[in-house]
């Protein structure tokens, strides 16, 4: 298998763009005040490091079982409702995790809107807050997986008297497993790096001990980000030894879809169920926080109009930061995963692992090696420090993981045999990716799209520290508001932000898989 | 392709603004809601352009202190003593012109005159109207270590007002009688929320019957719900629970553009200002003559005046050893 050396070249460039990150860690720790061994085997290392694991694999495990039975029951059963559910479903990705978390702490509990369900708090809060805030990552590219299975794969097991359940076993689910790891590694790497759940449920973990500290005691902080980076690592490479797939593809098809029977309204209930939490109910609180100023009287209804018409720019900002940064990622991501899948070596192997440890840090660890970089690059390059694209450069960084992993799952699905036909056909490698393979690949490109992009929405730290000076995006006026505790504020805002991604997840993921199965019917 | 127009429109608005002679940039840890209006004012008056990089008071100073001699930022607006402090301790400040200083009351900027106090938040105990009777509240902090209130009194130890209160009491009452109070607030079961902000919620709501806050919270939440069943209570004076944390400005070092930065600070501790911040955030302001909105009680009734806010910059490292030594989860 002859594959052009300018791929494998391009990907090697790329990830060394990913280890800058890494490179400002191991520079800070080395060069820290303190002995960085003393703070690793100190108890306040080694607590927090344990409650980071156990929260990052049982979230793992739980978005994991969500994302898959939603993908499932969305694009192979007759599930009412589920063109509403396709998008829904995907949402609870967009909510900033501070905002999130506090949404359910103000939701349930004593005193609070549903009183009979105690206050989510401590590990079990942070648990149902990042299974129900970042379950879509497992959703989104198994939901495109699910789509694109054979029809003929399930028809022949069924054919061969399988019961429909072995079939889904058998047959359906290892055909998604790549996707199902590819997100699920990714809920792993989001709890790892997530603060604002874990910090408003009050579980202290790496990332609580890295905030707490950065300011007063940097040389902990930036030792603990070498840690959390090093357990990303492992992590992130642990996967490429479990993961050994053979997948089919061919031409989408219309999927037969599997009648659910007497299961169809215990399925509409756990449906109904996760987006209750996880949208619903968010979606309940911003709605109170917004309108019970001027609904009691006490504000002029004129109020709510000027909140919205001045949510405009920010959302234009959120709007262009977000689809500019996918195309970035997609683009940037494609050759690693298609020289990782189609040709690996002893290098090549190794960089979607420093691709996928970059997006366990906080972002706010991320931003600062840019900006530590960016300090010390020459006059040139540096007059790009806090500009658009050195923006998009540390989305681009932070959440490369995402449309790499969606991409590779994709790649894994491809066919070789098509592409080589195509090869003794007299096609040049180049033609043969664009005409056979990159059409084949395009949902789960839209998908990793869809994730960057949702993600990019709800960033703060690179938005606040390295973005044009004024340039604000929906998040920032979240974050402003909540910051002081304008709750009304923090509610309009979420409100359009949940609203303004669902309109691009549609326009921009969605209807284009949409519109192509349609065409090709 | 609609995407590529509005990068390229993005780079060549970019290029546009880039920052001529009559603008200041500054960098504020104080949100734009608290803020915002004020900066609109000051170019309105002085014609003097303004840009402004919002974020949390900690993230700024940790890139102002990075980005070193290249620091695009002339000013930085800090929302406590600890990050400009942070600076200061680290050589990123520039002295701020005496007369800006005299604006205020010695004790409300830096001895080396690195840095202005802009406006006061105060420590009070929040307190649920229903469920605490007015005759149950302490007369100092110390008093909440007391078995009646236990599981009582929400406490935010990973939050940087927090902390700094905790700093100030160590310096006013030793470091043996601090880690004694942290130690006893731990063991009588002290709930813990992550900001000041939660802590008002959970009492509002009756979560919880007490909480230590910035007095400034409970405010705003009565702004937005006015039928919340909680109202603050202010320590005596001189009880360090009282304690007046200042909102503080700096000049950035090697800012090309002192006079603006100079301007800048006189106009923020001018009279409408003041009147603005107090007005509109609720918090005191510090410029010697101005007055404190309707509702908040006199400066000088409320808590511990007397301490140096110069001290509360430093030393962070171990308040957050004593608050870890305590038994309280964090910071």
């Amino acid at each position: 298998m002859r594959r052009p050396r300018l791929v494998k070249a391009v990907a090697a460039v790329v990830g060394a763009g990913f280890l800058f990150p890494l490179a400002y860690l191991v520079y800070g720790t080395l060069t820290s005040v303190k002995s960085p061994w003393d703070i690793i085997a100190g108890p306040e290392t080694l607590g927090p490091l344990g409650r980071s694991l156990t929260i990052a694999v049982t979230s793992g495990l739980g978005a994991a079982v969500v994302g898959t039975a939603l993908a499932w029951l969305v694009a192979r059963t007759d599930l009412p409702g589920r063109n509403v559910w396709r998008l829904a479903a995907a949402l609870p990705l967009v909510i900033p995790s501070f905002v999130g978390a506090a949404a359910l702490r103000a939701a349930f509990g004593p005193g609070a809107l549903i009183e009979f369900i105690p206050r989510p708090q401590g590990f079990i809060g942070a648990w149902i807050a990042l299974v129900a805030l970042s379950y879509p990552y497992v959703y989104l590219p198994a939901v495109a997986r699910f789509a694109a299975i054979p029809r003929s794969l399930e028809e022949a097991a069924r054919l061969l008297g399988d019961s429909p359940r072995r079939v889904f076993w058998r047959v359906t689910l290892p055909q998604a497993r790549g996707a199902i790891a590819a997100g699920t590694m990714l809920v792993v790497l989001y709890a790892l790096s997530d603060f604002g759940a874990v910090s408003l449920m009050r579980y202290d973990t790496l990332t609580r001990a890295i905030f707490s500290s950065r300011l007063f005691s940097p040389s902990i902080a930036i030792t603990l980000g070498l840690v959390l980076a090093v357990v990303a690592l492992l992590a992130a490479g642990s996967e490429r030894v479990l993961l050994q797939d053979s997948v089919a593809a061919g031409a989408v098809q219309p999927s037969s879809l599997l009648p659910l029977g007497r299961w169809r309204p215990w399925a509409t209930g756990a449906v109904a169920a996760v987006a209750g939490v996880s949208l619903l109910t968010p979606i309940f609180v911003f709605a109170v926080w917004w309108l019970r100023g001027p609904l009691s009287g006490r504000q002029d209804l004129s109020t709510l109009w000027e909140s919205v018409t001045e949510l405009a720019e920010p959302a234009a900002g959120s709007a262009v930061a977000g689809s500019v940064a996918a195309l970035a990622a997609v683009a940037v991501t494609l050759p690693v995963a298609y020289a990782a899948v189609r040709a690996p070596g002893p290098i090549i192997s190794r960089i979607p692992t420093v691709v996928s440890s970059v997006f366990a840090l906080p972002g706010l660890v991320v931003a600062l090696a840019l900006v530590f970089f960016a300090v010390r690059a020459p006059d040139l390059l540096f007059a790009l420090y806090q500009t658009f694209p050195l923006l998009v450069l540390a989305y681009v960084l932070h959440f490369g993981a995402q449309s790499m992993r969606a991409t590779a799952a994709a790649i894994e699905t491809v066919n070789t045999s098509i592409s080589e036909a195509a090869g003794t056909l007299g096609a040049s490698p180049w033609r043969r990716f664009m005409t056979v393979e990159l059409p084949l690949m395009r949902p789960g490109l839209l998908a990793g799209g869809g994730l960057v992009l949702l993600s990019v929405l709800k960033e703060l730290p690179a938005t606040l520290l390295l973005s044009p000076i004024g340039f604000e995006t929906l998040a920032t006026r979240i974050w402003n508001a909540a910051e002081d505790g304008f709750l009304a504020k923090v509610g309009g805002a979420s409100l359009a932000l949940i609203a303004l991604s669902g309109l691009l997840t549609w326009l921009l993921v969605l209807r284009p898989g949409a519109l192509r199965s349609q065409l090709e019917d | 392709m609609r995407t590529l127009v509005s990068i390229v429109a993005m780079l060549v608005l970019l290029v546009a603004c880039g920052s001529g002679e009559g603008t200041l940039t500054v960098y504020s840890g104080r949100s734009e809601e608290l803020i915002g209006p004020l900066l609109d004012r000051f170019t309105a008056e002085t014609g003097i352009e303004v840009e402004v990089r919002y974020g949390s008071s900690a993230d700024l100073a940790l890139v102002i202190d990075q980005e070193a001699d290249r620091s695009p930022a002339d000013v930085f607006i800090s929302q406590s003593p600890g990050a400009v402090g942070f600076l200061a301790e680290r050589d990123r400040l520039e002295p701020v012109d005496p007369s800006v200083l005299d604006m205020v009351d010695p004790q409300f900027h830096n001895t080396d005159g690195l840095w202005v106090g802009l406006s006061g938040r105060a420590r009070v105990l929040v307190y649920n109207t229903e469920l605490v009777d007015p005759a149950e509240l302490p007369s100092s902090i110390f008093d909440l270590t007391d078995a009646r209130y236990e599981g009582k009194v929400a406490l935010a130890p990973a939050n940087g007002s927090f902390q700094d209160f905790v700093t100030a009491m160590r310096e006013l009452e030793g470091d043996d009688a601090t880690l004694g109070w942290l130690e006893a607030m731990a063991d009588n079961n002290s709930p813990e929320y992550a900001n000041n902000s939660a802590i008002v919620e959970a009492v509002g709501r009756g979560e919880v019957p007490m909480g230590l806050v910035n007095h400034y919270y409970n405010f705003r939440a009565m702004a937005e719900d006015p039928s919340l069943a909680s109202q603050n209570y202010y320590f005596p004076p001189g009880d360090v629970g009282g304690l007046v944390v200042v909102t503080a400005a700096g000049v950035v070092a090697g800012t090309d553009q002192a006079d603006l930065a100079r301007q800048f600070l006189e106009y923020m501790l001018s009279e409408p200002a003041q009147t603005f911040l107090t007005e509109e955030t609720f918090e005191y302001p510090l410029a010697i003559g101005a007055q404190p909105r309707e509702g908040l009680p006199p400066l000088a009734d409320v808590g511990s005046l007397t301490y140096d806010f110069d001290r509360l910059g430093g030393g962070l490292e171990r308040t957050k050893e004593l608050i870890d030594a305590s038994g309280l989860e964090g910071p």
